[in-house]
């Protein structure tokens, strides 16, 4: 059947892992375990609708590792879900909140609806719904939801708030992506860009190269890199070039000033998706410049915040031979063939789910947050954010020097050896 | 020096005098309109006040006759050069009013007295006229009321007594009625009344005292007392034949006709100016201010001719408006219209339009909350002939052949002839008129709007051909007078700017003597810092053509929103985004996650600057930063972005100046009857004037203002498009029957075809990535616009990519249709995106977007001409040969030679289809163009068709020696054009004799069709109807036949 031949993506995400599976030698018991997802729920949604009638929508949760901790993922709001990316997504999780050594494991859940087509009142239905199909089997102690794809804050409230029913008492810890006041946590918004520069700080000691002496170049201008960009030149270093989408030429362009961005002056003539207006660039001095000019610049940083695919093998031969790192801001900026060419030059890569891996540890703290009903002050989450991304990233740096490890390779198996080690630990296998 | 000193010195004295003339006026005005006012009362008070108006009013002393009495101050005595003017009522004087100076003055115009001071005695003389009518048909009417209460009880002789009453007061009138009582007699069949007639009749008098010599004077009293004896006689026959309540009925009946005559005369004359209409108005007003009826029969006429005479000879517009509109309405609709003497113009579409749809709303929404909530601005108008009176005034009259001229030379000559309209004057009646309008508006912004003749017609729409200009009107008054008519002439210069005269000249209008009304409207809105805007504006339609979602039907209609003034929402934006509701379904939201509401919220909004005069647009942050506290309604608009959450502002500790806003109009649209409410318009004016419409509203934060209201328009490419049936199967590549929006795509000359089945066998991920980014590149090299691009399922899905083709709106943008097919899984049928993850960019980029379900029934899809036509993939693209299989460039030229693809959607059929032609044929000419204007191929089909019919069901084929009849041709084919024919084949078995008979009948029908052609179309041929004898067995097979009526 022609279906057979089609792209899965579980299929990709267990490939993956028997990769890094054979570099580790894991047995085969283990291997068996974290291939595939430990529980995996299927139930229907029925909703009133608006007019009176009543839809049925499938509803997901997989829950692929929690040996070291509650689960935790996403639900996502999709016309065409399907459970093998659900499942691929879950396990993803899995390796993300190990990296960063987080008391959690992975999960995934959506719905297949296309939001489009709903309005609020029946959106609201079906997020109940779903709480009421699972609430036995999710919860503060065993698998904690989060926004993902067309879900947002308000979606978690409803969920909270169902759950909250069903279990008579207030458990802010059973979801996060809750807007704040609502049990959310503040620095949601930095963490992830001053996630990606806690990373590039240490690299740099590492490499013995002070901030303050060096320049960055950075694609993108949304969150990620607004922040990012904002901790760096905080720091004292200087970013030359900013690469962003514009809108209206539907094309990108890269912004370059060689004096210096600095985040205040950028933020004044961006929309809110990093858009920059070109006519107040230029007349603030920026040169304006082809969208693919941030990585040939002559820089010491590579910061790619934007979209995937960025690095290949054909752009990557025009990389500054003054570059040193390439911290990953965006998922998946960096194809094989592109990894090849960086290691051969000996540019150090941060890779991506290590150095944006801001976002879920922001998360786990709002779920601490929660459950102690006490909420941070912002200076206090940022703190814990730094020294839990520099401990991170210092793991990982050490085991991919001791075993000579690309930076990549390295984070994907000290996530998975630490996953295999609870399991073993627990006595699972 | 001194001369000019002197002529200001006596420039500031008239000045006075007229003052004091205006103050007078007003104390007499507001004297007769106090409620409880009599006429005994009032004439003592009026005395006292004409001195004051008067040039020297210590001297002057007055005086007022009024049957018997007399009223006068202390000093008056008759002398000479006395200034005396007769109050008239009814034509009949009741007595005068004098003036006199008690000392010497030098002498004027009138003895001492100025014409001015003439012409205000005159003023006050027919004021007090209209006041003692108005005052004696109250008391005739309450003295009836009480009458008829009192006989009530006794039953019998109730109209006697009214008729009694009748005499005494009003002698005139009772003898009308009793006029009018005889001939109802007559027709009731009393013979006895016949004779009556004859002695009735006065003219042999006349004749007589002709003979005789003598005066008329003492006659008069003659026929009067005859004629009270005679219709005493009337009514006693009356109360022979009739009964008592049908007496008493015709009683009441005539009196109030014979009361309303003269607006009945006025409006039904054609000879009569709008002045004299706007007179008749106003007597009519002061009769019945609280609207005295006129019989049923009477105030439709009256409602019809004004309808007719203010707006429209439209049948189809009378005939609607003539439900909903009240005598008294254009009362108040004359108060501001400004017209030349003598004038015959009209006010124009647009006017009437919104006159009518807020008559609708008025009369359909009576007291629902709605209709409390819809104003209209206050607007001032003028008629359409005010612009020849302006060309006149200016000796301009040669520019109005200007539109014969060639398109270049127009264009050419356009920006002086927009000179030369704004260096002329306006004539002083013009001039006086707008100055009264601007302190009738005070500062407030204006809008100056054509209001043609030809724009916003029923069955038509001329929509933003003319121009429409913003007046911040602020400043001293000759600065703003002097503005307003600048606005005034450009617009009027618009009349034959290239575009409109193009736009006519291709629909066959270039002889419509064009002339155009101006409407003056109020811009709704407040003053926000140092801008003036309505706090939220937009465009509603009646029929969504847009849907984003298959649960949203065409019906439920479709509301563009933006913050400010509705410029935004009225055209398409290169650079931002209106809000998409659709009022039936305001639940579904065209953008859902937080990412797609922020990214598709309107960024700008459009603006007055009232400092520097001008329309500006500004960025919303820096709006709402600067003075988003002082937007009223702004908890309404916008949502507050923060954390990457979006809420709705709740409570009043919000600081609209201090939050990152974003447009999204969630309260307005979740918590406010607004959308509703305008879902609840759109249908109740759909339904009264039985076409889909288009209206244009603003708010000020609290009211809803109905800007316009107009039949759906459509741009050249966005309208229904016509399906002929007759199209070749073979030449048809794909077609659909679901979510059909309207448009038609006249030349696609590449198919981009992304092969459902192989895009779902790839297995690498990067492989999916490689599909998407070639047709990215594809959208770079190929035709703008004359491509369409086909991919199974979701076009720009991220992530699950297998699901659609994973492109972003920059990869897809130069394509004309967006195509998605969706093919049956088993049992089961995937949803498609309904181009949703970009769905903005495509409405604002006018991107059609269709999708195909090629297992439905009833639909085409030539898989095989899809699949295996030659791939051109590697002419366009060198480094993607691999993907040869899956995407595949098929060039329609290659497979058909020098062809074509055109793809027709009409969404009142729900059908498409792609169709291979030959480019620009020309059967398709036709298709190009607005289907309401003339040239739609299937109105025109249709009603030739009908006719064909009706002929055929009339025809008696045993009279004639018809045996068959049939119709072919453009009608049968329905691609009928304006002018053409109807084809009738006739199969005839009969005589010469019936021949020719059947000729003639048919001349006739010929010559009428052709009449009514030309009525609705313009089309003038002669003659419609071409008729063929069929002579043997000629092919009938592709021709309709006419079924004859059953015998």
């Amino acid at each position: 059947m022609a279906a057979d031949k089609s792209f899965n993506a579980f299929e990709m995400a267990q490939t993956q892992f028997d990769r890094v599976a054979d570099m580790l030698g894991l047995d085969s018991g283990t291997r068996e375990l974290l291939r595939n997802p430990l529980r995996e729920y299927h139930f229907s949604i029925p909703v009133k609708m608006d007019d009176g009638s009543v839809k049925v929508f499938q509803g997901f949760r997989v829950q692929h590792n929690d040996a070291r901790g509650p689960a935790k993922g996403g639900i996502r709001f999709h016309p065409q879900e399907t459970i093998n990316t659900v499942k691929a997504l879950s396990m993803w999780m899995t390796w993300k909140t190990a990296v960063v050594e987080l008391p959690l494991g992975g999960g995934k859940g959506g719905v297949i609806c296309d939001p489009h087509n709903l309005s609020q009142n029946e959106l609201e239905q079906i997020c109940r719904g779903w709480v009421r199909q699972i609430a036995p089997n999710v919860g503060p102690l065993s698998d904690v939801p989060a926004p993902d794809i067309m879900t947002n804050g308000q979606h978690m409230i409803w969920m909270l708030d169902e759950y909250e029913k069903i279990h008579g008492g207030r458990y802010p810890g059973f979801i996060t992506g809750k807007p704040v006041g609502m049990g959310g946590s503040l620095g949601r918004t930095e963490a992830t860009g001053y996630g990606v520069i806690y990373t590039v700080r240490e690299a740099l000691k590492k490499l013995n190269l002070d901030v303050a002496k060096t320049s960055a170049s950075v694609q993108g201008f949304g969150n990620v890199a607004q922040y990012a960009i904002k901790l760096y030149t905080e720091m004292g270093g200087k970013v030359v070039s900013v690469a962003c989408w514009d809108q209206n030429d539907q094309t990108s362009y890269t912004y370059k000033k060689e004096s210096g961005i600095t985040y205040d002056e950028l933020i004044k003539m961006t929309d809110r998706f990093g858009g920059i207006d070109p006519k107040k660039a230029q007349a603030a001095g920026y040169e304006q410049l082809d969208g693919d000019a941030w990585l040939s610049q002559d820089v010491d940083i590579l910061i790619p915040a934007a979209i995937e695919n960025q690095l290949t093998g054909d752009t990557a031969g025009n990389i500054s031979g003054q570059v040193k790192v390439v911290a990953e801001g965006a998922n998946g900026p960096t194809t094989p063939e592109a990894d090849k060419i960086l290691s051969e030059r000996g540019i150090f890569v941060i890779p991506d789910f290590l150095a944006n891996a801001g976002g879920v540890t922001c998360s786990y703290f709002e779920q601490v947050q929660s459950n102690m009903n006490f909420f941070w002050t912002l200076e206090e989450v940022i703190t814990r954010l730094d020294e839990r991304m520099t401990q991170s990233f210092l793991d990982v740096y050490e085991l991919a020097q001791r075993r000579n490890l690309y930076m990549r390779d390295a984070a994907y198996m000290i996530s998975i050896s630490r996953v295999a080690e609870a399991c073993k630990l627990r006595g699972w296998v | 020096m001194t001369k000019s000193k002197k002529s200001f010195d006596k420039l500031i004295v008239s000045l006075e005098e007229r003052v004091r003339e205006l103050n007078c006026m007003y104390e007499v005005e507001e004297l007769l309109s106090r409620p409880d006012m009599t006429v005994n009362a009032a004439l003592p008070e009026i005395v006292k006040l004409i001195p004051e108006g008067m040039q020297f009013p210590e001297i002057t002393e007055a005086r007022i006759q009024y049957r018997t009495r007399v009223y006068a101050t202390e000093g008056f005595e008759e002398q000479e050069g006395m200034m005396t003017t007769p109050i008239m009522v009814n034509d009949k004087e009741v007595g005068d009013i004098s003036v006199i100076y008690s000392e010497e003055r030098p002498p004027a115009i009138h003895g001492p007295f100025l014409e001015e001071e003439k012409r205000l005695l005159e003023t006050i003389a027919n004021r007090l006229a209209y006041f003692i009518m108005y005052q004696k048909l109250k008391m005739v009417f309450s003295k009836w009321e009480s009458a008829k209460e009192d006989i009530t009880s006794k039953k019998q002789g109730e109209w006697q007594i009214v008729l009694e009453l009748l005499q005494r007061t009003d002698p005139d009138l009772y003898i009308r009625i009793s006029r009018k009582m005889l001939n109802h007699l007559i027709w009731t069949g009393v013979d006895e009344a016949e004779r009556l007639l004859q002695a009735f009749s006065p003219a042999p008098q006349y004749q007589y005292s002709d003979v005789s010599g003598e005066t008329n004077t003492p006659l008069t009293k003659q026929i009067f007392e005859n004629s009270t004896k005679i219709s005493r006689e009337v009514f006693l026959m009356a109360e022979r034949h009739l009964s008592n309540t049908e007496i008493l009925s015709n009683i009441q009946k005539w009196m109030q006709q014979d009361k309303t005559a003269f607006l009945v005369r006025a409006t039904s004359n054609n000879d009569s100016s709008l002045n004299d209409i706007v007179e008749a108005l106003y007597k009519y007003y002061q009769i019945a201010p609280d609207g005295l009826q006129l019989m049923p029969s009477t105030r439709t006429g009256v409602r019809a001719s004004l309808i007719r005479r203010f707006f429209s000879d439209q049948l189809e517009f009378i005939n609607i408006a003539k439900n909903y509109v009240r005598v008294n309405d254009f009362y108040d609709l004359v108060r501001r219209v400004i017209f030349p003497t003598g004038s015959h113009g009209k006010l124009g579409g647009k006017s009437a339009g919104l006159f009518l749809a807020r008559r609708i709303l008025h009369r359909n929404l009576k007291d629902t909350p709605l209709e409390a909530m819809i104003k209209t601005p206050r607007t001032w108008h003028l008629s359409s002939d005010t612009l020849i009176h302006f060309m006149h005034f200016n000796n301009l009259e040669e520019i109005l052949e200007q539109k014969y001229k060639s398109i270049e030379e127009i264009r050419q000559e356009y920006p002086h002839v927009v000179q030369l309209f704004k260096s002329s004057h306006f004539p002083p009646d013009i001039v006086n008129g707008l100055s009264v309008a601007l302190d009738d508006f005070g500062e407030r912004p204006l809008i100056v709007r054509s209001s043609s003749l030809l724009e916003d017609r029923l069955g038509s729409a001329f929509s933003g051909k003319y121009k429409s200009l913003f007046l911040t009107n602020q400043g001293s008054k000759q600065k703003r007078l002097e503005a307003l008519m600048d606005a005034i002439a450009e617009v009027y210069a618009s009349t034959i700017g290239p575009d409109p005269i193009e736009y006519r000249a291709e629909r066959g209008l270039l002889d419509f003597h064009e002339e155009m009304g101006i409407m003056i409207q109020e811009v709704v809105g407040t003053r926000v810092g140092k801008y003036f805007l309505p706090s939220y504006a937009g465009v509603a339609f009646s029929n969504n053509e847009f849907r984003w979602s298959p649960r949203i039907r065409r019906e439920d209609g479709l509301i563009r929103l933006v913050v400010g003034l509705g410029t935004r929402a009225v055209d398409r934006l290169a650079d931002d985004y209106p809000i998409l509701v659709a009022p039936g379904q305001p639940g579904l939201r065209t953008n859902v996650s937080i990412t797609e509401i922020v990214r598709y919220s309107p960024q700008k909004a459009d603006v007055l600057n009232l400092e520097n005069g001008c329309f500006e647009s500004v960025e919303l942050r820096d709006l709402f930063r600067e003075a988003g506290n002082d937007i009223p309604g702004i908890e309404q608009m916008v949502s507050i972005f923060e954390h990457n959450n979006i809420r709705k502002p709740m409570g009043i500790n919000v600081d609209y100046t201090r939050e990152d806003l974003v447009a999204t109009f969630d309260g307005l649209i979740s918590d406010s009857p607004v959308i509703k409410g305008l879902g609840t318009i759109l249908r109740e004016l759909q339904k009264a004037l039985a076409t889909p419409v288009d209206i244009e509203f603003a708010s000020n934060g609290k009211e809803l203002y109905l800007l316009q209201c107009r039949p759906q328009s459509y741009s050249k490419y966005d309208a229904p498009s016509p399906i002929p049936d007759n199209l070749d199967p073979g030449h048809i590549l794909f077609s659909a029957n679901r979510y059909i929006s309207n448009g038609l795509v006249p030349e696609i000359t590449h198919v981009v075809y992304v092969n459902p089945d192989k895009y779902n066998e790839i297995s690498d991920l990067n492989r999916l990535k490689r599909v998407g980014k070639a047709v990215g590149k594809l959208n770079k090299v190929l035709p703008k616009r004359k491509f369409i691009l086909m991919g199974p399922g979701r076009w720009g899905s991220r992530g699950d990519i297998k699901l659609g083709v994973s492109v972003t709106y920059s990869d897809i943008n130069n394509t004309a249709v967006l195509i998605e097919i969706a093919r049956k899984k088993g049992n089961y049928m995937p949803d498609l995106s309904f181009g949703t993850h970009f769905f903005q960019d495509l409405v604002e980029a006018s991107i059609r977007y269709l999708p195909l379900y090629p297992d439905n029934e009833q639909v085409i899809f030539k898989e095989d001409f899809f699949s295996n036509s030659p791939n051109s993939l590697s002419k366009y693209l060198t480094d993607y040969a691999d993907l040869d299989d899956v995407l595949r460039v098929i060039e329609i030229d290659k497979v058909f030679k020098g062809q074509v693809l055109k793809i027709l959607m009409n969404a009142d059929q729900e059908k498409a289809v792609a169709v291979v032609a030959p480019p620009r044929a020309a059967n398709m000419e036709m298709l190009d163009a607005n289907p309401l204007f003339n040239t739609d191929g299937s109105a025109h089909s249709v009603w030739r068709q009908q006719m064909a019919e009706q002929i055929a069901a009339r025809l008696n084929p045993a009279r004639f020696g018809v045996k068959d009849i049939y119709l072919a041709g453009s009608s049968a084919e329905k691609t009928a054009q304006p002018g053409s024919d109807i084809d009738l084949y006739i199969r005839f078995k009969g005589t010469d004799e019936q021949r020719r008979e059947l000729e003639s009948w048919l001349e006739g029908w010929s010559l009428c069709l052709d009449e009514i052609n030309f009525r609705r179309t313009g089309f003038k041929s002669g003659r419609l109807l071409d008729i063929h004898f069929l002579k043997g067995e000629e092919d009938t097979s592709k021709m309709k036949k006419l079924l004859f009526a059953v015998q």
